[in-house]
């Protein structure tokens, strides 16, 4: 098995650049590429160290996504591209990946990249990166030459190619980090030696990060970009201030719809919900399925009819976030329209309580519902939506505040809750990011974003454990779909909506990062123009 | 002041006082406009919180109109909606109770601990005064809204715990001001006169020099219900409050991110916080006037 060149965004922009050549003089000619200049990310995020190898979460993916490269990359579909490998073959039994790595690729000392340093990185990240999943069916790697990579398989594996890309597993140099320090705390991670477009030269943790474009990056001409400064901002509003001012020029991961909206208005920038299709964030109603009242499957069930997704999405965020019904996000090539919806339904919310023996007339049910801090919109407020919501059905709820996301952490995973808010992301591929919540052997108390609802249905565990080493595509959609509409309809959550994380940025930003990583992805494409 | 006329028997008998303390207290207080200005808008505040309810029967939690609905735009919602269409009148009303609520409790427990071992060392001295007033050094010294955000982080952030953790950052003033008070008067004749006759120690602490000191508490006290109601709502914005008590803190911590376009979310419970202050400040310093003696030779 090949790979194919799908249609990418290079090759479209390709096109279109030969269409106004032809068409009219009076058409964009100045889509000519710009080098140089500096691109200022506004961001939210505070990243611990920069190996995305060793931690997960988009705080690290962003700026390790451009100092480090990666095997393949993807463009706006979930068709992977080349990258730092530039072809990739099946075993015909799906159990082997070989991949031809790019000669003449160096890291940012000079040192050349070989499949030495790959197997390592790759080995690093499966003894040490959070996401178990995500390698472990890889029984070994095998270095023939220093430009062929050979992965043997246990089983089928088809999520191993996005694993190989974004910010899941960056090549590291072996000869800097392989020097008998544990890599978890290596004090290399804050200013390492990369593979990527950019080369950091500064980490000032809360200030800023400073990104150099690397000379001998392995892609001629690119990047495009001289600097890109990701510049830390205490919160949504201030670095709103800062697009407005012009200080940034891009906004990344922005979920305050209200700030959100108020750029769009100013006329002056792009809004573009693209670029999130990896991650697929979901906002959601976690029930402790232990609970007495809330092991009933009708009592979840109808406190999900009492829910109106629809007033979350257009009033509470301001019509920027889709509803979300099932597991994974509508973007996933996995998404099914084929699942019970819940849509809201007052008198369906009241037969299934009264049925369950609470409601009118029946026992008074008392529920708490927690959330993650320092989330107003989509997690404070939805608690609170949810606790005026079910008071309709007679259901009285009282919001539990926690006071840091360590504390509300160590609630979740230590099973002390009854209902919670949560964000928990896809990460591209069911085995990567949705299995983790619903496996009966994932009910790992300790663990946060484990199966914390207690959730367990042996069918749910046979259709997921099949798809996830199903290399037929077609297949492996058929199998989702099947446990999906299973999820559904046993109710271990409540799904709510898409975190509307949107991107913003100036019109001058030109290839603003629209693939499926965003700018958890490369960003050796994008161009000011001056 | 039964105190003042009980312990002013062994001594000989003053020209008989035209007024009573207190009616005098009041006449000046009533002479001072802004002390009854301050008067008018503290009964105007506990007015709206105690008959408001009957009189714009809304729960303030339930959801009534679409969110971030301006003022003025739908006749029946008068202040508009909150970030989750909330009638932000029905918000100021149940939430002035809570947070005048937490104000009152928290003075209370300020003045209970402050009084209680600031007349033990004002008392005693030597010894005693040295160990309690160490032991009040040492809350003196810990900065206050992070003790409180500690308090109430600890435990969960209820109303009571936030009214509590208010009264254990703010007692040592109190405390220091009761000592004080305490030194002063312990040395009176009337107060020798009165262990002379036989009285204990808690009889003369209590009933004699307690009575005497108050003037000076009552003014604090007064300012300290002001604090802890900007306490309360420093505490709220931060995030640390009781989300299922609707309260003026709380409507400005969940409205603070839509600040730059929903004005009214912020603006009208912190209008209500200034104002309740202002007046609790005015009357704390008319009082504070009412009691001066000097002020009271006039």
């Amino acid at each position: 098995m090949t790979f194919r060149t799908g249609l990418t965004r290079r090759t479209l922009l390709a096109g279109a650049a030969a269409l106004a050549a032809l068409s009219a003089p009076l058409s964009l000619a100045a889509q000519e590429v710009q080098t140089g200049g500096t691109l200022v990310l506004a961001s939210l995020q505070k990243p611990r160290h920069l190996n995305a190898a060793v931690q997960s979460g988009i705080a690290t993916a962003v700026p390790a996504a451009q100092i480090f490269a990666t095997l393949l990359r993807y463009g706006e579909t979930f068709e992977p591209e080349p990258y730092l490998a530039e072809s990739w073959e099946y075993s015909d039994d799906a159990k082997t990946l070989t991949l031809k790595l790019r000669s003449g690729a160096t890291f940012h000392d000079g040192e050349p990249i070989t499949s030495e340093d790959v197997i390592w990185s790759l080995g690093v990240t499966k003894e040490n990166h959070p996401f178990s999943t995500m390698l472990e069916p890889i029984e070994s790697m095998e270095a023939p030459d220093p430009q062929t990579v050979v992965i043997n398989l246990r089983e089928p594996h088809p999520a191993l190619l996005l694993a190989l890309s974004g910010p899941l597993t960056p090549i590291l140099p072996k000869h800097v980090f392989d020097d008998g320090q544990d890599i978890t705390s290596n004090p290399k991670n804050n200013l390492p030696v990369g593979s990527g477009p950019f080369k950091v030269t500064q980490f000032e943790p809360g200030q800023h990060i400073i990104l150099e474009r690397h000379d001998g990056f392995f892609l001629e001409g690119r990047p495009y970009l001289d600097r890109i400064v990701i510049r830390q901002y205490q919160d949504a509003n201030s670095g709103v201030l800062a697009m407005e001012s012009g200080e940034a020029q891009m906004f990344p991961l922005l979920d305050a719809t209200r700030l959100i909206r108020r750029l769009e208005g100013a006329g002056t920038m792009v809004v573009t919900d693209q670029g999130y299709a990896g991650i697929g964030p979901i906002n959601w109603l976690a029930f402790n399925t232990k609970n007495p009242a809330l092991s009933d499957v009708r009592v979840r069930q109808a406190i999900a009819y009492a829910i109106d997704r629809d007033f979350v999405a257009n009033a509470l965020h301001a019509g920027l976030s889709k509803p979300a019904i099932e597991p994974v996000v509508q973007n996933s090539p996995f998404f099914t329209e084929n699942v019970e919806r819940y849509d809201f339904d007052l008198d369906k919310a009241n037969a299934l309580l009264a049925e369950a023996g609470f409601g009118e007339g029946g026992q008074p049910l008392t529920l708490r519902i927690d959330f993650i801090p320092d989330n107003e919109e989509q997690q404070r407020a939805v608690a609170e939506y949810v606790k005026a919501a079910l008071a309709k059905v007679g259901i009285e709820v009282s919001v539990r505040s926690s006071p840091d996301f360590p504390t509300w952490a160590q609630r979740i995973a230590s099973h002390d809750f009854d209902m919670t808010m949560d964000q928990v992301f896809n990460w591209g591929d069911p085995v990567i990011g949705v299995n983790r919540t619903y496996l009966c052997s994932n009910i790992r108390p300790g663990v946060i974003w484990s199966n914390t609802q207690s959730y367990c249905n042996e069918e749910v565990d046979r259709l997921l454990n099949e798809a996830g080493v199903e290399p037929d595509l077609a297949r492996r959609q058929e199998l989702y779909a099947a446990a999906f509409g299973q999820i559904t309809q046993d109710a271990p959550i409540h799904f709510i909506n898409e975190v509307p994380y949107h991107t913003v940025y100036l019109q001058a930003v030109q290839n603003p990062p629209v693939s499926i990583w965003g700018t958890m992805g490369p960003l050796d494409e994008v161009w000011l123009q001056q | 002041m039964v105190a003042i006329t009980t312990v002013s028997t062994p001594t000989p008998t003053p020209a008989p006082a035209a007024r009573g303390p207190m009616a005098e207290a009041w006449g000046i207080f009533r002479r001072s406009p802004a002390a009854m200005l301050g008067l008018v808008i503290l009964i105007l505040v506990t007015l709206m919180t105690v008959a408001g309810p009957f009189l714009y029967p809304v729960d303030a939690f339930e959801i009534v109109w679409a969110p971030l609905t301006p003022p003025g735009q739908e006749a029946n919602i008068p202040l508009g909606t909150d970030n989750l269409g909330r009638d932000t009148l029905a918000g100021l009303i149940a939430g002035g109770r809570a947070t005048l609520a937490v104000g009152f409790a928290a003075a209370a427990i300020t003045m209970v601990i402050g009084v209680v071992i600031g007349s033990y060392a004002g008392f005693y001295g030597g010894g005693v005064d040295n160990l309690l007033m160490r032991f009040t050094e040492f809350f003196q010294v810990l900065p206050p809204l992070l003790f409180a955000m500690v308090v109430v982080t600890l435990f969960q952030p209820t109303l009571v715990n936030v009214a509590l953790a208010i009264g254990v950052v703010s007692w040592p003033q109190t405390a220091r001001l009761t000592r004080s008070e305490f030194r002063r008067i312990r040395t009176l004749e009337y107060v020798s006169a009165m262990r002379a006759i036989g009285a204990s120690n808690s009889h003369v602490i209590w009933r004699v020099i307690l009575p005497n000191a108050l003037p000076p508490l009552i003014v604090s006290a007064t300012l300290t219900i002001g604090m802890a109601i900007l306490f309360e709502a420093g505490l709220s914005f931060l995030g640390l409050s009781d989300p299922n008590v609707m309260s003026w803190g709380l409507m400005i911590g969940s409205g603070r991110q839509y600040l730059l376009d929903a004005w009214w979310v912020v603006t009208l419970p912190g209008l209500m916080i200034f104002l309740t202050v202002l007046g609790v400040s005015l009357v704390g310093d008319g009082l504070n006037d009412a009691f001066n003696p000097r002020m009271r030779e006039r």
